[in-house]
């Protein structure tokens, strides 16, 4: 892929703050991140340090309180809710639809998006998960690790430039969080997406490229590995 | 132990006060309550008045009445089986004075009236009533109150009739027998019976009416000897039906049908609500589960709760049920005179209480569903599918309850039943191919409204109960607004076009000549003139005509009394034939009768039936060969039955003519040179009739405004509950799509696109399941011909379409409020 056509997301003196009771509560403040398509990301920290508002910035599914957030594509520079059809997401509880089997909950966008060979897709992504054999099963005939499987393909079966996952393995045993870390990891390479994850999993953070961590409380955040990006 | 959980009952109630769904719950269950505790108080409050009327009104223990005077045998055979007759004898009268002129019924007694009861008057408009033993002298008259009025008379005024000059010398208050004359609102006038003699009305225009004292043995005795000798004369007696039982057995079947389908309204609403009740309520059970508490006591709490809801609506409902109540009582008391509001505090109690019952009965799915389910079936939610059939069977239970002890008409209910069962049906199966077939048609066509399809036809069960709730309630909703709309235009058909603006019901032969040359003297139009001879229908093929038809109706209810038989060689221009022949010009048989269609279908005939005639004394048969029905554009003096010409040669009986006039706004006050001379001459203008029918149209509007508008909000609050009950599920669909990275407006697109699909489905299944009911219920049960009009329930389909959908598009802003964050929260 040549460089120019890699997709950025990049977040220049992002600060995230909200009100509760009457106070102001600062998660983040002054932050410079820069994500690229391609690579992965793992976000550590404490419970309530900011994790899940940075992954919502990072999306463009919110915007922050001050600071600028931009989307490169193709060499040009666009608002970050130009990202929003570029973008999977991963639940910590996988979110499937109850009513729908594990084939029609991954052909979902697709049939959203319209396209006419949505199952055939799906089918072949459920097989790349390995859950060829439950297509026609319902989320509650799954276990947490085939679920979640289901979740992911569904999040890459459009193939999105970039995924966003939110604990994808914190609702699974050790055996199954490292199946899942793998194909999450492989299928993101394999495609070619950025993958952004919220973990308390060091395991899973470990196999990460990059590894932010908040840490002095709720207002840093630290590339592990390198000098501290950003520290107010 | 009780008192803890009391406690924690009140704080989880208070809790939960405010959320929407117990909103909606306390919506339904005040409606419910306050129509049926304020029907079965106004209900109760009439059956008492009627009883009472019955017993003490009825001025006698048996009535007969008919046309002619009993012959001297027929007194002395009627005599020595009773204990007491008296006569009254009276008529239908124009009274003119000073210009003025008022129809009323002229009523002449003698000085041994009344025979029960108590006859009231007074000396002034506003004077206290007195009671009187006995009626006006000779040579006086009392009128009514609002006759008195309307003539602009005093006391002491005299009055002219037939140009005999009578005193007015008090104001009538009542008289004991005016019940046996039904609802009728007559002005009337009494006076002597010597008085009445002195003006020569024809003998058969007047009605004889023999009050007799008698006892059961007698009662029994009279009956079979009236049936044998005078079968064309009426009687009415305590044992046996009352007069206003037909038009009352009528309202009741609305009545009960509006509350039949009023609790299956409310049922759809309650069962949707239950099933999100339920998830809360499984929710709260699991944690004091999970902290200790044993299940008998998360159902106690749960059932405290209940009762603490039920008992704070308590207040507002009776007060609500009791304005209703009284507001009712207002409203009928024009038909029922003297009808007062009383609270009945014993039946209030047990409305409420049966009420409270049936909705326990659907909160039994609920209780049942938290005494059987484990810490770890709620917290997984593994036993709704137990406890949502259950609450399917509860609802079925109620509505097979209410269905058996609340509807009095088992043959309506059925008919409103099967008419449903069959809907649900037709909704299930076209739920499931139109979402298939519209699935695997677009299936190659990109867009929202394949994934719409797609997605309902995946969740084909949801979807499935959310239209069978919203297209019951439409179903009923439109059923009853159909029905009120029919009932209402059956009235106003009653209203048909004059090409005049005077009606002549009834002249004699001299009567019309004087007519004729009254018109010719002020330049009256006379548009139509028919003659006719009062026939008595008495027995269909042999059969009594009570023992015939059994089956309430108008047309039942005129032939009680003698009907007009018009005679002709052809078809009336007016008319047009429905079934059968007509007769040829001067045909040798004489005995054939044309029916008019509506009374055909009403009392159950069909071509070559035999009707027996009870004719100017004797009894007559002619056979049934034509139905025909009313043309519009030739005339509006139609007739019921119609036999050829010829028969006139072997009938020997009074002619009478119907006619009617146009008359200029001035010369209706000539008329009164006509009543004078021909006081039994009834004719009525076509302002009086205008007033009469739009006094009881104004009502029917009323029922239907009232009705409509609880119907309506029913429907709202079902429409809101089954948005209600998918919250949860749609907001996480919403959520769901947002992270595919589509915007919110795709979401109310889809929202919009899977409501206008819902309602098309549950809209068609209505209007099938309306003409369906239509179809069964119209003629049987209202007597009214179905004619449904596919414009309008076209129309009907068109606005239930466009409410359905944006009221399901507003009521789902909270779904459409759905976030990733939220997903990433859960």
């Amino acid at each position: 892929m040549p460089a120019s056509a890699i997709s950025r997301i990049e977040l220049n003196n992002v600060s995230q703050s909200f009100t509760l009771h009457k106070k102001q509560v600062q998660l983040f403040s002054q932050l410079n991140l820069s994500i690229v398509q391609g690579q992965s990301y793992a976000i550590t920290g404490p419970s309530g340090s900011g994790k899940s508002s940075l992954l919502m910035l990072m999306s463009g599914l919110e915007q922050p309180t001050e600071g600028q957030t931009s989307y490169m594509q193709d060499g040009r520079i666009l608002p970050l809710n130009h990202l929003r059809a570029e973008i999977g997401f991963i639940f910590q509880q996988f979110h499937l639809l109850p009513e729908l089997t594990a084939l029609h909950n991954v052909a979902l966008p697709l049939k959203l998006r319209g396209q006419k060979q949505a199952e055939q897709q799906a089918t072949a992504w459920l097989e790349k998960v390995g859950l060829g054999h439950r297509l026609h099963h319902k989320p509650k005939q799954l276990s947490g690790g085939e679920q979640q499987r289901a979740a992911i393909a569904r999040a890459l079966v459009f193939e999105p430039r970039f995924i966003f996952a939110d604990e994808p393995t914190g609702n699974l045993d050790t055996q199954s969080a490292a199946e899942i870390a793998e194909l999450l990891f492989s299928c993101c390479q394999q495609k070619g997406a950025g993958l952004v994850m919220v973990t308390h999993s060091e395991q899973l953070a470990a196999r990460a490229q990059h590894v932010f961590s908040f840490s002095h409380g709720n207002a840093a955040l630290v590339e592990k590995g390198r000098p501290e990006v950003q520290c107010v | 132990m009780f008192s803890q959980n009391l406690t924690l009952a009140w704080h989880f109630y208070r809790q939960q006060r405010q959320h929407r769904h117990q909103h909606l719950l306390r919506w339904v269950q005040t409606i419910l309550m306050v129509f049926i505790v304020a029907l079965s108080q106004t209900s109760a409050g009439i059956q008492a008045y009627l009883s009472q009327n019955l017993n003490n009104l009825l001025g006698a223990d048996l009535v007969l009445s008919q046309l002619q005077a009993l012959t001297e045998s027929q007194h002395t055979e009627l005599a020595a089986m009773s204990q007491q007759i008296v006569l009254t004898r009276s008529l239908t009268t124009t009274l003119t004075h000073n210009g003025t002129w008022q129809q009323a019924t002229l009523k002449a007694v003698a000085a041994d009236y009344p025979l029960h009861g108590e006859l009231r008057s007074s000396t002034s408009l506003t004077g206290s009533e007195t009671l009187s033993s006995a009626g006006p002298a000779a040579g006086e008259i009392w009128l009514d109150s609002r006759l008195l009025t309307s003539l602009s008379l005093r006391i002491g005024d005299p009055l002219a009739i037939a140009n005999q000059k009578l005193t007015v010398t008090r104001v009538l208050q009542h008289e004991p027998d005016r019940l046996m004359e039904g609802h009728n609102v007559n002005m009337r006038a009494l006076m002597h019976s010597l008085d009445f003699e002195r003006f020569n009305f024809a003998a058969d225009s007047v009605q004889h009416r023999y009050l007799i004292a008698a006892n059961q043995a007698q009662i029994k005795q009279i009956i079979a000897w009236q049936q044998a000798h005078l079968p064309a004369a009426q009687l009415q007696h305590k044992q046996g039906a009352h007069p206003l039982a037909l038009f009352w057995q009528r309202t009741e079947n609305f009545i009960g049908l509006a509350s039949v389908i009023l609790f299956f309204m409310a049922a759809i609403a309650i069962q949707q609500l239950t099933q999100l009740q339920m998830r809360k309520e499984q929710f709260f059970s699991a944690v004091c589960l999970s902290l200790g508490t044993s299940k008998s006591t998360t159902v106690q709490v749960s059932v405290i709760k209940w009762l603490l809801g039920l008992l704070f609506l308590l207040p507002a409902v009776l007060l609500i049920s009791a304005l209703c109540h009284w507001a009712l009582i207002q409203w009928l008391t024009p038909t029922f005179a003297g009808l007062s509001w009383q609270w009945n505090f014993r039946l209030a109690a047990q409305t409420v209480l049966a009420t409270a019952a049936m909705f326990c009965v659907f909160q039994l799915s609920v209780w049942a569903g938290l005494y059987r389910a484990s810490v770890a079936q709620l917290i997984h939610n593994t036993q709704r599918k137990l406890s949502h059939g259950l609450s399917l069977a509860c609802a079925v239970l109620v509505l097979l309850a209410v269905a058996v002890a609340y509807s009095d008409n088992g043959l309506l209910t059925a008919m409103l039943l099967t008419a449903m069962a069959i809907t649900i049906v037709f909704m299930l199966a076209s739920s499931w191919l139109l979402l298939s077939i519209g699935e695997k048609l677009t299936s190659n066509i990109s867009g929202l409204l394949p994934f719409a399809l797609y997605m309902m036809r995946q969740r084909l069960l949801s979807k499935t109960t959310q239209i069978l709730g919203i297209g019951l309630s439409a179903f009923l909703l439109l059923f009853s607004l159909m029905l009120l709309k029919d009932l209402g235009g059956s009235m106003q058909a009653y209203q048909r076009q004059h090409d005049g603006n005077l009606l002549v019901s009834q002249a004699s032969s001299a009567q019309m000549a004087d007519i004729a040359s009254w018109a010719t003297q002020h330049n009256v139009a006379i548009r139509q003139h028919k003659p006719f001879i009062y026939a008595k229908l008495t027995r269909v093929n042999g059969r009594h005509l009570a023992d015939f038809s059994q089956k309430p109706s108008d047309s039942l209810a005129t032939f009680n009394q003698p009907v007009r038989l018009h005679w002709n060689d052809d078809v009336p221009d007016n008319n047009r034939i429905i079934a059968g022949q007509w007769w040829q010009h001067g045909d040798s048989n004489w005995q054939q009768v044309a029916v008019e269609q509506e009374v055909m279908t009403d009392l159950g005939l069909k071509l070559g039936d035999r009707l027996s005639l009870f004719i100017a004394g004797h009894s007559i048969d002619l056979v049934i060969v034509a139905s025909h029905a009313y043309k519009p554009g030739a005339g509006s003096i139609t007739f019921w039955l119609q036999m050829p010409a010829t028969a006139l040669k072997h009938i020997a009986a009074p002619h009478y003519a119907m006619a009617s006039l146009e008359l200029a706004n001035a010369q209706f006050a000539l008329l009164g040179e006509l009543w004078q001379v021909h006081p039994s001459l009834r004719m009525v203008s076509l302002q009086e009739m205008t007033q009469r029918f739009d006094t009881t149209l104004a009502m029917v509007t009323q029922v239907i405004s009232g009705f409509s508008a609880l119907i309506i909000m029913l429907a709202a609050i079902v429409i809101v509950s089954s948005v209600h009950a998918q919250e949860a599920r749609e907001k996480q669909k919403n959520s769901i799509i947002l992270s595919f990275g589509f915007s919110r407006a795709t979401c109310l697109k889809l929202t919009a696109i899977e409501w206008l699909a819902t309602a098309a489905i549950a809209a068609t299944g209505a209007i099938m399941g309306t003409w369906l009911a239509g179809l069964l219920i119209y003629q049987s049960q209202f007597s009214l011909p179905y004619h449904p009009d596919f414009i309008w329930l076209l129309t009907t389909l068109a606005i239930i379409l466009l409410l359905v959908t944006a009221l399901g598009v507003v009521a789902a802003k909270h779904s459409l409020a759905g976030s990733v964050r939220q997903l990433m929260a859960e």
